[in-house]
Formats: C-alpha cells, sequence, structure tokens
C-alpha cells in the first residue's frame, strides 16, 4: 500500500508515452543561477557523440553540441539549428534545409552553412547512423551562406530523424575542427560549453552566454532552451548501490539509472524518484544467418515458448516496473499498432512450441545458446526464465553469461550465438532499430522484409508511415527475427530542489533550474 | 653484499619482463574489443573493422608486442585508446587519491594492529586477548566494499558528515578532497589491520618467551620497558615486513574501494581499462603496480641485508 501511494507519488514526475510523456514541469518562478551534480552510471568513452551509439555519451554531449533537428514532446522532427522543417522536392530525393543566422559556436565563430556540409560530411564518414545515411546520399551541398542541400538516390523519410539523433549524431561543429578524428577540440552550439574534464571525477560544463536558441515554447527536447543553471556537472558513480545513496543523501542534484528495488528508499525528503514509464524494450535478438535460428521455424517455436510475464517478473518484481507487451511501441506513440501480436503470449505456449518444434526437426542434439550479461542484470534474469521455458518445449539450452565487452564482440560473429540479450529505450522513428538493417547482429534479411521496410522507408508522409509501420510489424512476428520482451520503465532519482527537469529517456538540464 | 644486491637486481628485471609478457598475452587473449566497446551498440561490423584498423589492433600480435616493447624501452606505456592521453598521464592524474588512499589506511591499520597484537599477547588467553583475535578474525572476514557500503550508509547518509562518493568537484582544495578519503580508508584500514594484528601478535608471544626478555625482567626492569624497548622492539622486524607486503597489497587491493566510493584512482583506472578493453592503459598500469610490489620486496630484502649480514641472495 506504502509502495503503491509512492508510486503515485511519483507519478507527479513520471513520463508517460507520448501525450503524457515529456510531463510538463512544475509551475513555479524559475530561479537563474546555482550548479548541480549528475550521477551518471560512468566515465563517458568519448564525448563525440558522433563517434558513438552510447546513451551516456548522447546524455553528456546534447547539452554541448547540437543538430539540425531534435524531437518534440510528441517525438516529432523540430528544427534546432535549422530554421525549419525541410522543404522536400524531386519526389522526396532532394531536402533543402535553411539554417537558422547568428548562431554561435563556443569559440565565438558564427555558424555558416559550410560548417554544416562540413560537419554532415564527417557525419557520413565517423558516425553509424551517418554511414547508413551515406549509402543513399548522393550530395551535400551548401546554398548560399544559410542553407543546404542533400541529394538523395531514393527517397528516404528517416533521413530527417537521423539527423535529429543524439548518438551517432550529425552534430554541427566549426569546419576548422572537422578533420578531428578522434575529436580532441569540443566546441559545439549547445547551451552549456565544455568546460573541465576530469576523468572518472568530472566533466565540468558552464552556460555558454553568446547562445542562441531556437525560438518557441519549450517542447521536449525542442523549443526555447532555458540557461537558468550556471554549470552542470555530470559525475561518474559506476555502483549502483553507491548511487542509490548518494540520491538518498541527498548529494546529487539528479541520479541516472538506478535499480528498481531502491525506489522506495528514494522518497528520504532529501530526494525524489523518478519514474520514465515506459522507458524501453529488452529483446532476444535471433541469429538468422547462421545455426539453428536460420530455419525460421525454430524461431516461431522459440516465440511461442516464451513467457514474456515470468521473464519479466523475474527481471523486475513488480508489475509496478514493467507491463507485458507485444506492440514494439507502447500506447500514445504513433507507430503503436497491436498488428500481428496475436503470436505474442504472455504466459507463453509451451504445447504449441514444442509441436513447432517437432515440425522443424529438431532432435534436441543442438544446443541452443543464449549470448547474454550481467551488466545488465535484467537481461541475465530473463535468460534465466525463457532458458527453463526453452528447455520445457525440448530445446537444449546454453546460456553463455559474459560481460558486456565480450558480448558486443561475440554478438558480431554469427558462428558463436543463437540469440543474444539486450534492450533499447523506445526510439522515435522505428528505422533507428537494429533489426530494421540488414547489417545489424541477427542479420534479418528475408523478400518479406524489403518489401515492407522499402515501402515504409520511401514514404515521406508521416500518417501513411504510421500505416505502414503495420505492416513492418507483422513482418517482425510473422519471421520472428527478434522477440520483444515487454516494456519496462526506468528510474532515476533528483533533489526536491530541481525543477523544470522533464524526465526523458536521454535526461537534459537546459531547462533545469534550482529553487532558492 | 654487492653482488647479492647485483643478483636481485637482476631477477627484478627478469620477473618485470615476464610480467610485461604475460600481461601482453593475458589482455590480448581476452575476449572483447575496445572498438565495439567505443563505438557503442549499434555500430555496424564494418565500423568496428575501420576501427580496429586505425587503433593497429589488427596488427599480428608479435607486431603489436615488439612495437609496445621498444616503447617500453623509451619509457612509453602508450596511449590510452578512449583517453586518448599517454598512459603515463592517465596514471599520473590518479595516483594522488590511491596513494593518499594507500598511506591513511596502512595508518589506520597499523594504529590498530600494533598495540591491540601487542597487548592481546601479552594478556594471552585474557578477555581481551579472545576478544581482540575474534574481532581480527571478522575484519579478516569482511570484504571491503561491504563495510564501504555500511560506512556510506551511517556516515555519509544517515549523519552526513560525509559525501557518499567521489573526490570533490571542481576547485576542491586538498583538504576537501583528503576528507573523501576518510571512509574509503577507514573501510580498507580495517579489514587490513586483521593481518597485522595477527602477525604481532604471534611475533610477541614469540619474544616474551625468549631469554633476554626474562632476563630483563629479573633485572626488576618495568613492565612497560620490557614489552616495549625489548621486547616490541624485536618483535617489530617480521611485522615490518607484513606492512611493507600491505602496502603493496592495498595499492592493487583498492581497486574495489575505489569503485564503490566512485574515486578517481588507479584501481578505478584499471577497472574502466578492463571494462572497455583500453590495452595500453591495463597494460602500463599492471605494469606500474608489478613494478611496486618488486620495488618493495627488493627494499625489503635490502633491509633483510641490513639487518642480518649472514644472508645471502
Amino acid at each position: 500500500m506504502r509502495h503503491s501511494a509512492r508510486l503515485l507519488a511519483a507519478a507527479a514526475v513520471a513520463l508517460l508515452p507520448l501525450s503524457a510523456s515529456f510531463s510538463a514541469p512544475a509551475l513555479a518562478d524559475p530561479v537563474k543561477g546555482g550548479v548541480i551534480d549528475v550521477a551518471t552510471i560512468g566515465e563517458p568513452p568519448t564525448l563525440d557523440p558522433m563517434a558513438s551509439t552510447a546513451d551516456l555519451v548522447g546524455i553528456i554531449s546534447q547539452h554541448i553540441f547540437e543538430t539540425l533537428y531534435t524531437f518534440d514532446k510528441n517525438w516529432a522532427v523540430t528544427p534546432l539549428l535549422a530554421a525549419s522543417l525541410p522543404e522536400l522536392s524531386d519526389g522526396g530525393r532532394v531536402y533543402t534545409i535553411k539554417l537558422r543566422t547568428g548562431v554561435k559556436f563556443h569559440d565565438g565563430s558564427v555558424m555558416t552553412s559550410k560548417d554544416v556540409v562540413v560537419s554532415l560530411n564527417r557525419w557520413e564518414k565517423i558516425a553509424s547512423r551517418g554511414k547508413q545515411a551515406a549509402t543513399n546520399i548522393t550530395s551535400i551541398e551548401a546554398v548560399g551562406d544559410d542553407a543546404v542541400k542533400i541529394t538523395l538516390k531514393d527517397p528516404y523519410a528517416p533521413l530527417v530523424s537521423l539527423l535529429a539523433f543524439n548518438n551517432a549524431a550529425a552534430i554541427i561543429i566549426p569546419a576548422a575542427n572537422a578533420d578531428q578524428d578522434p575529436m580532441t577540440t569540443f566546441v559545439g552550439t549547445g547551451p552549456y560549453m565544455l568546460k573541465e574534464r576530469k576523468p572518472d571525477r568530472y566533466i565540468q560544463l558552464a552556460r555558454f552566454d553568446g547562445y542562441s536558441s531556437p525560438a518557441g515554447e519549450s517542447n521536449g527536447y525542442g523549443g526555447q532552451r532555458h540557461q537558468y543553471l550556471d554549470e552542470i556537472r555530470f559525475v561518474p558513480v559506476p555502483d549502483a548501490s553507491t548511487r542509490v545513496e548518494g540520491a538518498v543523501a541527498g548529494q546529487f542534484a539528479y541520479t541516472d539509472s538506478l535499480p528498481v528495488e531502491s525506489f522506495d528508499r528514494l522518497s528520504s525528503g532529501k530526494s525524489e524518484p523518478v519514474l520514465l514509464k515506459p522507458f524501453g524494450w529488452p529483446v532476444f535478438v535471433m541469429n538468422t544467418k547462421e545455426g539453428l535460428n536460420s530455419d525460421i521455424r525454430v524461431r516461431k517455436a522459440i516465440q511461442a515458448a516464451l513467457a514474456p510475464e515470468d521473464m519479466l517478473t523475474a527481471a523486475f518484481g513488480s508489475k509496478d516496473f514493467f507491463s507485458a507487451d507485444g506492440a514494439m511501441f507502447p500506447k500514445g506513440y504513433v507507430w503503436h499498432t497491436d498488428a500481428g501480436t496475436d503470436a505474442y503470449k504472455p504466459e507463453g505456449d509451451t504445447e504449441a512450441a514444442a509441436k513447432l518444434l517437432k515440425e522443424a526437426g529438431y532432435d534436441g542434439s543442438k544446443r541452443l545458446r543464449i549470448l547474454t550479461s550481467r551488466q545488465y542484470e535484467f537481461h541475465y534474469k530473463m535468460a534465466q526464465v525463457a532458458a527453463e521455458y526453452l528447455k520445457a518445449a525440448g530445446f537444449k539450452v546454453e546460456l553463455d553469461v559474459v560481460e558486456w565487452a565480450t558480448l558486443t564482440q561475440r554478438r558480431q560473429d554469427p558462428a558463436l550465438w543463437d540469440i543474444y540479450i539486450t534492450h533499447s529505450p523506445f526510439l522515435p522513428e522505428p528505422s533507428l532499430n537494429g533489426f530494421m538493417s540488414d547489417s545489424s547482429p541477427g542479420w534479418w534479411v528475408s523478400d518479406l522484409k524489403h518489401k515492407v521496410v522499402g515501402a515504409f522507408n520511401a514514404e515521406t508522409d508521416p500518417a501513411k508511415r504510421a500505416k505502414l509501420f503495420e505492416d513492418v510489424q507483422k513482418a517482425v512476428y510473422e519471421e520472428a527475427p527478434i522477440y520483444k520482451v515487454g516494456n519496462f520503465n526506468a528510474l532515476s532519482a533528483k533533489s526536491p530542489a530541481l525543477e523544470g527537469v522533464t524526465p526523458a529517456p536521454w535526461p537534459y538540464f537546459w531547462n533545469a533550474w534550482l529553487k532558492k | 653484499m654487492l653482488r647479492s644486491v647485483f643478483n636481485r637486481l637482476i631477477g627484478m628485471a627478469i620477473v618485470m619482463a615476464i610480467v610485461v609478457t604475460v600481461v601482453f598475452i593475458i589482455v590480448r587473449i581476452t575476449p572483447g574489443d575496445p572498438a565495439a566497446v567505443m563505438l557503442g551498440p549499434e555500430a555496424t561490423a564494418a565500423d568496428i573493422a575501420a576501427l580496429r584498423d586505425r587503433l593497429g589492433l589488427d596488427d599480428p600480435l608479435p607486431v603489436q608486442f615488439g612495437a609496445y616493447v621498444l616503447d617500453l624501452l623509451r619509457g612509453d606505456l602508450g596511449t590510452s585508446i578512449f583517453l586518448n592521453i599517454p598512459v603515463t598521464e592517465a596514471l599520473a592524474q590518479r595516483a594522488e587519491p590511491t596513494f593518499f588512499l594507500t598511506l591513511f589506511s596502512l595508518l589506520i591499520a597499523t594504529v590498530i594492529a600494533l598495540p591491540v597484537g601487542v597487548l592481546s599477547a601479552y594478556w594471552r588467553g585474557s578477555i581481551f586477548d579472545q576478544m581482540a583475535t575474534t574481532l581480527a578474525m571478522f575484519a579478516a572476514s569482511v570484504p571491503s566494499f561491504w563495510l564501504g557500503l555500511l560506512l556510506i550508509q551511517f556516515f555519509a547518509v544517515r549523519l552526513g558528515w560525509f559525501d557518499t562518493s567521489g573526490y570533490g568537484g571542481p576547485g576542491a582544495g586538498f583538504f576537501e578532497r583528503m576528507h573523501h578519503l576518510v571512509l574509503p580508508a577507514v573501510a580498507l584500514g580495517v579489514v587490513s589491520s586483521a593481518l597485522i594484528t595477527r602477525f604481532t601478535r604471534a611475533s610477541m608471544l614469540d619474544v616474551l618467551g625468549d631469554d633476554y626478555v626474562r632476563t630483563a625482567r629479573s633485572k626488576g626492569m618495568g613492565e612497560a620497558r620490557v614489552v616495549i624497548k625489548h621486547a616490541f622492539k624485536n618483535a617489530l622486524i617480521p611485522v615490518l615486513t607484513v606492512i611493507g607486503l600491505t602496502a603493496a597489497l592495498l595499492v592493487s587491493g583498492a581497486i574495489v574501494t575505489e569503485t564503490v566510493f566512485g574515486l578517481p584512482g588507479v584501481g578505478s583506472l584499471i577497472v574502466s581499462a578492463v571494462l572497455r578493453r583500453d590495452y595500453p592503459v591495463i597494460q602500463g598500469a599492471l605494469l606500474v603496480v608489478a613494478g611496486l610490489y618488486v620495488l618493495i620486496n627488493f627494499v625489503i630484502d635490502m633491509l633483510y641485508l641490513a639487518v642480518d649480514p649472514r644472508v645471502r641472495f
């Protein structure tokens, strides 16, 4: 009961999908000034958001660097350094992007179309999402000082979302720094600039006085970006237990990524829980290229055998922190659809799985290898429950438990695994998900996929794209290249004195202020 | 004596050469790829291959080892893949917290262990001795990170006397930084005190039964003087060896404690380097730690030579 009451209290700062996501900050008069410490899960591998897809890199660097576009509270693309949404011509092959004028870099220089062209060229070379886009980009040219033109081989609707994303990000930097790889000069246009970095100690960002904010009311990552705080310091606290104690003691203004078991302790008076509901989805990626799972019938048997309700209970405990939902995007997202989800059985269907496995001719001699890690304990717990259900269906199962660096290497080799476990936040654009690409580990390639994904990517009308995503989801359930386990929530904590923080998958602190 | 010193130096060089080779091989055969970690979860195989090529990770292992040894001979430990700074600089940045944490832990350990060990031996079989022995057993069994978390809960969360983690923000002065070391030093010091207590007690028990102690007493010397001046002084020689080895152990043994307390020391550098497969940092840090071990052992050996001229190596 007490737990539920606290959850209700947390709902005041909880993020709900879409309509309720990016819930409005409490109404109070913002106060300028102050310094906040933000506890993060560790030291980022780099501060160059082009060079990494790690969420931690995006969380920190989004305060320093900006992209042409970003996402509003409804996950719609909205201009950031661009003056407006792109003008499309030649059947969706040419994107003309007008730039905001007078935008300054932290070194005092003014952004021009030349900086944008050179930055996007760097993005094509360095960033994984840039490389993905580059296969379809014919040219990127300056049009005068304040516009750029991107010409594509074929219509490619996800381009603007790729330009808006904050990791492997198409950040705009001064042309003079674009040759740096790795980046050594961290100069962007963001509301905060890098003041000092002491690895494993802190990353100190200070307000950029020459900042030029987008116009309009603050809206998700878009709209006006206020700079109330003097400084934001990101402090790595890799041990989760120590992060919890730091939050409870009130040492940090914001503490990211806490174990859900700590929820009750976070209402200490010096901290408040921040529940991001839902945050993301755990996923079992099937190796469709080699081994057992190259047979679609085996994948369908796995799909029938797994019991997500039990797997999620083992992983997250209370239903307050998860929901068994087969839809690839939760309710409220424009992409939400139940198409194809009949195959998702919350309780599992062992009999059906055993039958499918028999039809596939599986004789139990080959082991089904599940590659997982304890870096994320919930991955491991789900793997343990999944293994029991798969055994019940007739599989011979082997859990290959390695640490995360080993997993990221092994998953690149199709000879080493049949399933690997990962998770993702709900991304604003379906094409940003790994399974949509042919080359992502899992290597899902089929005629059906190419037909539905091709149509989805070529369509530029948002309403028609939402409809076309139904076909994509149906294909995912029909061919089972991945298994979405469900939705889970993320827990963070904030100081009661910190206002203006909107719970988000990649928390940001422009617009935040400290109560006096 | 000079020959003994020379032999010891040759032995040290051989040990370090073995350490360099073994660490290089272990690091390279461990699964995991710095390029994959650096590029993040969505990186493609092609991206990873390109970065591996740029970092020189695809060169044959003998080529990589040859280049590494040549750099070492020039005093270059390499450049961190992730931090993009020389390994020596990364180690230097993290030397302060590790040095002072080791120093304070050792101070706490010896301040607890020496009097408790001496009194425990002197009052052998008493309630004090039994309690001290039990507590030493308990301290030896307690993991320092667990004790650290208890200390955090009580002194940082409940009483608010300390920060739960970190080493001070920008502009933090020397004393503020040292304030952050109090709890981790207590956690490490208490655990380390167990071994020193047991050695002190055993060593004191040995000497308290010796003839010269009996002679001193029979001459009418006061008990305090007998115990401190005669017995303790002689019992201290093996205890000093243990203290020296504990110091070496603390330099590397602080790894978990540094991680729990979020201290930017050599220990946490090694942990993050291992998780990221930052080969140059792992190799450089382990080499320095191994070097410290070898050096401390060398100093201890030299002390033996000085104390007892009969000793030969």
